[in-house]
Order: structure tokens, then C-alpha cells, then sequence
């Protein structure tokens, strides 16, 4: 067996290794590279700065526990400048197993910004029916959700005082890790509601959405940690993204190596074998 | 029977086809109540098919279970899993905490599931490594294009790879902004058209393979 032979067969084992340290040593130790922000981020951090006070913000936290690492701070992100700009917060889910740490979420940022539940911001929680909980809420918000994650009655909410439908909806981002997500939002939401509309993804998700937002469908895009990262960065308040953005550096150049040395093993052996 | 079997679901299909096509552009109030009233009884389908879901799975892994297939462990985890978790969020009233206190069925939640679905997804990450090691080969001119494309777009997504090659960034939006955009349209056009034809095929009646039992 050739050396690029033996190669090409290494142990994947020594690959996890290579990638272990590569996401380890840079959270252990990190550089703090700075980090471009993208047109992309920019229009949903553009479009929030423009809404006036008391403004209501629609934030569907679209993802479970699996894709917590990339858009949890985006999510923690966002909060904070809505917060931070004094408007209406009003959180949901359309994904049953994302459920209770929306809500942890929501209450946590809350607290830190000192918001008071019920006035500055309400979870809604989760509601059966992905798409049809949109098309719902597009119609009527309270026969969507008629009493909100504790149980407490939406109609009582003065969050929503003046809130009847999406119709009414300042800006919408939602935060979606598959379907129902974004795309669904636009589909069922936006294109018959109308209102403005922002998305967060995890980074494998991202590609399929550019044609949402060249469009003008969705106003930004923020594309998994790295939009996360550049968000913190547009707050001035960095956070978990912006601390993994090092260790993501490694493990794409990682990746990047042995892409590369995989073809040149590949095309040593080939012009071997003629 | 053969009414209520076959010719039945295919009005019904027809009526509520052609109706909420057209509630799309009717703006009338009296339009607007039916969807709402429409949606409303989706959203309570939706409820009742999560408990045939759950049915149906428990159903799948008892047999499993009684036979003794290969990996029926497994379908026992699950079945512990699942009867576990209802029990406690039955007990809980389905709060992750009261009054600041986490609940059990919290418990379940933050030391159980969130990090068996976070670990499950980490995982992926040595995966595609390992797997990028063994099969991204420039074997033809199709791949090789596909592999540089990949290449820049890792870079340029990457603060690191900015800081190496400073164009990365601008050539991986311009990527990602013009040549994935225009082909994602393409591919999301024909999809959508695919869509409309079938739609049309169902409500008319010509694709009946829901309905059971294959073509008549």
C-alpha cells in the first residue's frame, strides 16, 4: 500500500481529533479576529433601529434544543435591541420541542433589560398546526392564540393593546431552523398580511433563502453563527457568538486542509495507476 | 359504499379545492370568516393528528418490542422515554417551572432533552469532516468547480479566512448573492409549477393515490 493510499484510508478518528482541538483551542485561547458585517444582518438591524417606540416586534422562535448553538444568540441578540429600543415584544413558537426554552429565553433577556411581563413583552407559547397558525393569526390573533404561554388571557395582554391580526405587526423576524420557518412565514404570512419580514437560519439553511431576500421578500438575513456574531457586533454587546466565531475559523480552515490534501493524496495515486 | 368511499372525498376535494383558490382574491369579509373558521378547524386536525402520531409510533414499537426484532432495546428506551416524560408533564400541568422552580417535566427538558438534541447535532460537525476527507474529490470538471465554489465560500464566511485572503469575503457573497440566488430560483419556479399542476390534478380528481389503494 502506497503512502498516498494509506493516506486517503487515515482513521476518521485522527479527523475528529483534528477537529475537536480545532473548536477546543480557540474557545481556550481566543484571538478576537474582527468581523465584517454583511448587507444581509444590516437590514434587519437597520429596519429595527427605523421602528418608532412601542412599535410591536413579532419574534417566532422557530427552532428546538438541536439548533440552539447558532440561533439561540441570534435570538438573544435580537432581543436585546428590541428591548433596548423600547418596543412591544411579542415571542412564539411554531415548533412543540422548542416550547420551553423559548421561554426561557425571552424571560431571561427580559429580565436582564428589566422588562415587565405583560406590558413590554408576552410569550405566547406554541400552537398546534405550523402553517395554519399563521394563516390564523393573519386573521385573527387571539382565536390563534386565546391565552398565552402561562395560561393568562392574550385579550388581557396591553402588549397587544391595538393588535388584532399580523396586519398590525411593526416588523416580523422569524428564526427558523427548518419548516415551518421563514419560507412559511412568507409564504402564508407576509405575502397575503403584508407586513415587513426578517429571517435568522442556521448556516446550512442560509443558501436556500438568498432568493426570499434578492427578492426583497425578507428584508435581512441573518445566516447562522456568523450572522449571530455580526449582530452582537452591530449592538456593541458580544456574546457566545462572536466568542465561537474563533473556533468556527479553525474548524472551516480545518476542513478546508483536508479537502485539499484528500485531492492531492487522490491524484498522487491516480498518476501512480496511469 | 362505493359513494362514500370514492365519489365523496372526491367532491369534497373539488368543492374545497376550487373554494379556497378562490378565497385568495375574494377580499370579502364573508371570505375572510371562512378562512378564519377553515384555519381555526385546521389547527384543531392538527392537535388530534399529534396524538395519531404518538399512536401510531407507540403501536410500531410494541410490535417491535413483542417480536423481539433486531434493535427492540431501543424501541423500549423510546417507550420508557415517552410514557416517562407524559407522566411527569401530566403531573406538572406541562410547566417547565413554578413560580422560579423547575419542574420535573422541566428537568426532563433542560437535562434530557436539550442536550441529547444539541449533542446529536455537534456530532455533525466531525461527520462532515470525515466525510469531506473521503468523497470531495475533483474526479471531474463538475466536482472541481463544486469543490472550489465550496472552498471560497468557507473562507469567506469565516473571520479567519477574511483575514487570510481578503477577497474571500466579497467572491463568497457575490456566490451566494448571484449564482446559488439565480439557481435556487430556477429550481424553486419549477418546484412551485410542479406544485400547481399536481394541485390541479388532485382537485380535478386525477390523482387519487390519497385516497388509497392506487388508481382506479
Amino acid at each position: 500500500m502506497s503512502f498516498s493510499e494509506r493516506m486517503l484510508k487515515i482513521d476518521r478518528r485522527i479527523i475528529f481529533l483534528m477537529i475537536g482541538l480545532c473548536t477546543l483551542l480557540p474557545l481556550l485561547y481566543p484571538v478576537g479576529l474582527p468581523i465584517k458585517i454583511s448587507s444581509e444582518v444590516r437590514g434587519v438591524y437597520d429596519h429595527i433601529e427605523s421602528l418608532p417606540e412601542r412599535s410591536v416586534f413579532l419574534l417566532s422562535i422557530d427552532f428546538d434544543p438541536a439548533s440552539k448553538p447558532e440561533l439561540y444568540p441570534q435570538a438573544i441578540a435580537l432581543l436585546r435591541h428590541a428591548f433596548r429600543k423600547h418596543l412591544r415584544v411579542v415571542t412564539m413558537t411554531l415548533w412543540v420541542s422548542g416550547t420551553g426554552m423559548a421561554d426561557q429565553l425571552v424571560t431571561q433577556v427580559a429580565k436582564e433589560m428589566g422588562k415587565e411581563y405583560g406590558t413590554d413583552y408576552a410569550f405566547l407559547g406554541w400552537s398546534p398546526g405550523g402553517q395554519a397558525v399563521i394563516i390564523n393569526m393573519g386573521q385573527d390573533l387571539y382565536s390563534a392564540f386565546p391565552s398565552d404561554y402561562s395560561g393568562k388571557s392574550t385579550k388581557d395582554l396591553p402588549v397587544l393593546d391595538g393588535v388584532r391580526s399580523l396586519k398590525d405587526v411593526g416588523y416580523m423576524v422569524s428564526l427558523g431552523a427548518g419548516r415551518p420557518g421563514v419560507e412559511e412565514w412568507y409564504v402564508f404570512g407576509k405575502d397575503k398580511y403584508k407586513f415587513e419580514l426578517g429571517g435568522g437560519c442556521t448556516g446550512v439553511m442560509a443558501p436556500g433563502l438568498y432568493p426570499l431576500l434578492r427578492s426583497g421578500q425578507i428584508n435581512g438575513l441573518i445566516g447562522g453563527l456568523r450572522g449571530a456574531a455580526e449582530y452582537e457586533n452591530l449592538i456593541g454587546q458580544k456574546g457566545k457568538a462572536v466568542a465561537g466565531m474563533d473556533a468556527q475559523s479553525a474548524t472551516h480552515l480545518a476542513i478546508i486542509a483536508l479537502v485539499i490534501m484528500c485531492n492531492l493524496f487522490y491524484f498522487s495515486l491516480r498518476q501512480q495507476r496511469g | 359504499m362505493i359513494f362514500l368511499r370514492r365519489q365523496l372525498p372526491l367532491l369534497i376535494t373539488l368543492v374545497t379545492g376550487l373554494l379556497f383558490a378562490a378565497q385568495y382574491y375574494v377580499p370579502h369579509p364573508a371570505s375572510e370568516q371562512m378562512l378564519t373558521s377553515a384555519t381555526k378547524w385546521l389547527q384543531i386536525v392538527g392537535g388530534f393528528a399529534l396524538i395519531l402520531g404518538v399512536t401510531s409510533l407507540f403501536h410500531q414499537h410494541a410490535v417491535k418490542i413483542r417480536r423481539q426484532e433486531a434493535g427492540w432495546g431501543y424501541s423500549l428506551v423510546l417507550y420508557v422515554g415517552m410514557l416517562g416524560t407524559i407522566a411527569v408533564g401530566l403531573w406538572t400541568n406541562g410547566k417547565e417551572s413554578v413560580e422560579g422552580t423547575m419542574t420535573a417535566f422541566g428537568w426532563v427538558y433542560n437535562y434530557m432533552m436539550v442536550p441529547l438534541q444539541g449533542t446529536m447535532f455537534a456530532i455533525l460537525a466531525f461527520f462532515i469532516a470525515s466525510a469531506a476527507y473521503r468523497s470531495f474529490r475533483a474526479k471531474s470538471r463538475e466536482a472541481a468547480v463544486l469543490l472550489v465554489a465550496a472552498v471560497i465560500v468557507m473562507m469567506g464566511r469565516v473571520p479567519l479566512g477574511e483575514y487570510l485572503i481578503p477577497l474571500s469575503g466579497d467572491v463568497s457573497s457575490w456566490i451566494l448573492n448571484v449564482l446559488n440566488s439565480s439557481v435556487r430560483r430556477a429550481i424553486l419556479i419549477g418546484v412551485s409549477l410542479g406544485a400547481v399542476a399536481l394541485s390541479f390534478k388532485i382537485i380535478f380528481g386525477v390523482e387519487r393515490s390519497y385516497l388509497g389503494g392506487g388508481k382506479e
